[in-house]
């Protein structure tokens, strides 16, 4: 019996976390295609006939990346906070905790499982988006710069895994966790531009909503989606790098104090 | 010399104001089954819980297999299996599936053959397939006892394997941690089955609320600290006096005397013939008269 110590824990942690949502797929894709596809018919197809977003785009093009986005955050988010919270209230989080896996490998399983299913879910919602398009507009929607959408996923994804493993790590009951998902982190998904531009806002809110990082987040992808941004995407990168170390960090720090126990 | 798979020394646990651990030291045997007893609250599992590193100590050392533990202590985990006094519940996962997550977390990327072996031992090969919330109670201790074993530890932590086990089954699992010893495998286990400790544990150490209270090998505890019980039945009334007398009157007396003391000198003592004798019965202490000693009001 050979014993690997380093890639075997981390290989096996992942392979739980993908096979724990696929078992799940209904919830994990099926539920965002379905609202990915509410939005589209609500603000893309109906109302979004009536908005301009300037450089002779229908709003459609402009809506798809941020539901896009907006879908692979929330996932990404809920597939680490779930995933922990289960694990605290099965008691499997101290089988973790007894078992000679370490932290880094920890973070890596439950970021790298929780952005493929941010992906999945991004993927989907393109296709439901790009459908959409086709049936309004005739023709395909392409990428800008499909480098550019990869990077912002995946900077995204990973960003609010570590937010997910960090409220799950803090949480002490459900309520917690669903506080911070409905109060923080949708309003600041919501107001990051998902289905509109800043250039819309008076300053004062424009100002505002420049502090909110997820701005950056949904932004640079829509550069990369449709060459169109709020925001500089290199600014953008930047901003969400910095994002990236400040959440990891963050996570780091909840697996280091927060709590293994059961509930 | 061979390395102490367990060594607590001057362990302390407090829960905010409560002491659970009041400064514990003892060491486990290479080979050995320690039994470690207590009643309700005495702090079994918090100890457990400080060596599985899920606690941290207020005060004092581990060491497992001379290394101290600390943080990240990979190579000391390896070599624990813990099986915990709760059921951990896998959600979605079977138990094939949560056989094979837990030697990969502990390393083992190919552990079908001993999870197929494990699973076979503890009659769990038919329910391979089934999550744990379809096990019944039994089957999920037998789940819990497989996974603290799928990656060869070489100590085992059992806290109360047996609670909630039916006999049958109770018999099998004893015959497996005897099986267990055989293959040298070191073993703490805590129970409050003493019947069940005075049949498996080499050596037993009892604690009551936080403070080691005794701790030898389980046949000396008993003959130091529990007494035999001689029940005389005599052919005619007679009235008895003696220190050791528990109850008796006429023809049938009871005693309690120290646990090596011969029957004869008892009777020369009470200056009864074998002819007088009718009938004489004599249980032997138990562990539980032990126990009782120790974690009795007012013990110590
Ligand atoms: N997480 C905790 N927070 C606060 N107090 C705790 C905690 N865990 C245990 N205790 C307290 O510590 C003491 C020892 O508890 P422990 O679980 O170690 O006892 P035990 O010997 O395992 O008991 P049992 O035989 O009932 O399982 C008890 O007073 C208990 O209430
Ligand atoms: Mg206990």
């Amino acid at each position: 019996m050979t014993v690997d110590l380093v890639w075997t824990p981390f290989k096996t942690l992942l392979r739980r976390e993908i096979a724990r949502f696929m078992k799940v797929a209904a919830q994990t894709v099926v539920t965002p295609f379905i609202n990915a596809s509410l939005y589209l018919l609500i603000f893309g197809v109906s109302l979004g006939q009536k908005i301009e977003i300037g450089n002779g785009l229908p709003y459609l093009a402009f809506l798809i990346p941020g539901l896009v986005m907006m879908g692979c955050l929330n996932n990404a988010f809920q597939n680490t906070s779930s995933s922990i919270i289960a694990s605290k209230f099965g008691g499997d989080l101290e089988d973790l905790k007894a078992a000679p896996i370490r932290s880094w490998q920890i973070l890596a399983a439950l970021g790298i499982g929780a952005l493929v299913r941010g992906l999945m879910v991004a993927a989907v919602t393109w296709s439901a988006g790009a459908v959409a398009y086709y049936a309004q507009f005739g023709q395909w929607l392409g990428f800008h710069n499909l480098g550019i959408v990869l990077l912002f996923l995946v900077l995204g994804g990973l960003i609010f895994a570590n937010i997910g493993i960090s409220v799950g790590f803090w949480a002490r009951n459900f309520d917690q966790l669903s506080a911070v998902g409905g109060f923080i982190l949708l309003p600041l998904i919501y107001l990051g531009g998902v289905f509109f531009s800043t250039d819309q806002l008076p300053e004062f809110w424009r100002n505002v909503a420049m502090g909110n990082p997820l701005l950056y987040m949904i932004n640079g992808l829509r550069f990369g989606a449709i060459g169109v941004s709020d925001v500089d995407w290199l600014t953008a990168l930047a901003v969400s790098i910095l994002a990236l170390a400040a959440t990891f960090g963050l996570a780091m720090l909840s697996l280091k104090k927060g709590s293994f126990h059961r509930w | 010399m061979s390395l102490s798979p367990l060594q607590v020394t001057n362990l302390v646990k407090h829960y905010g104001p409560v002491r659970a651990l009041n400064g514990v030291s003892f060491s486990v045997q290479p080979g050995e089954v320690f039994g470690l007893l207590g009643p309700n609250g005495a702090g079994k599992t918090s100890l457990i819980s400080i060596v599985t590193t899920l606690e941290k100590a207020t005060g004092g050392q581990v060491h497992v297999f001379g290394e101290p533990l600390g943080k990240e202590s990979a190579v000391a985990k390896c070599k624990i299996g813990w099986v915990p006094q709760e059921i951990i519940n896998h959600g979605y996962f079977s138990t094939k599936e949560i056989l094979e997550f837990h030697a990969g977390y502990y390393g083992v990327a190919q552990a079908d053959v001993a999870i197929e072996e494990l699973l076979r031992r503890l009659d769990l090969w038919e329910h391979k397939d089934k999550k744990v919330r379809q096990l019944s109670g039994g089957m999920k201790r037998r789940l819990m006892i497989a996974k603290a074993l799928v990656h060869r530890p070489q100590l085992l932590l059992l806290d109360e394997p047996t609670a909630g086990v039916d006999v049958e089954l109770r018999l099998k699992l004893w015959q497996f941690v005897k099986d267990l010893r055989q293959q040298g495998l070191s073993i703490l286990l805590t129970t409050h089955y003493l019947e069940e400790a005075e049949h498996l544990c080499d050596r037993v150490a009892i604690i009551h609320k936080g403070e080691l209270r005794a701790i030898d090998r389980t046949e000396d505890l008993i003959q130091k600290w529990s007494r035999k019980r001689v029940q005389l039945h005599l052919n005619r009334d007679v009235v008895l006096k003696h220190a050791d007398l528990m109850s008796g009157e006429g023809r049938c007396w009871t005693f309690m005397t120290s646990q090596n003391k011969p029957l004869g000198a008892l009777l020369s003592e009470l200056q009864i013939e074998v002819n007088d004798i009718v009938d004489v019965q004599m249980t032997d202490g138990s562990l539980e008269d032990v126990f009782v000693h120790f974690t009795q009001k007012g013990a110590l």
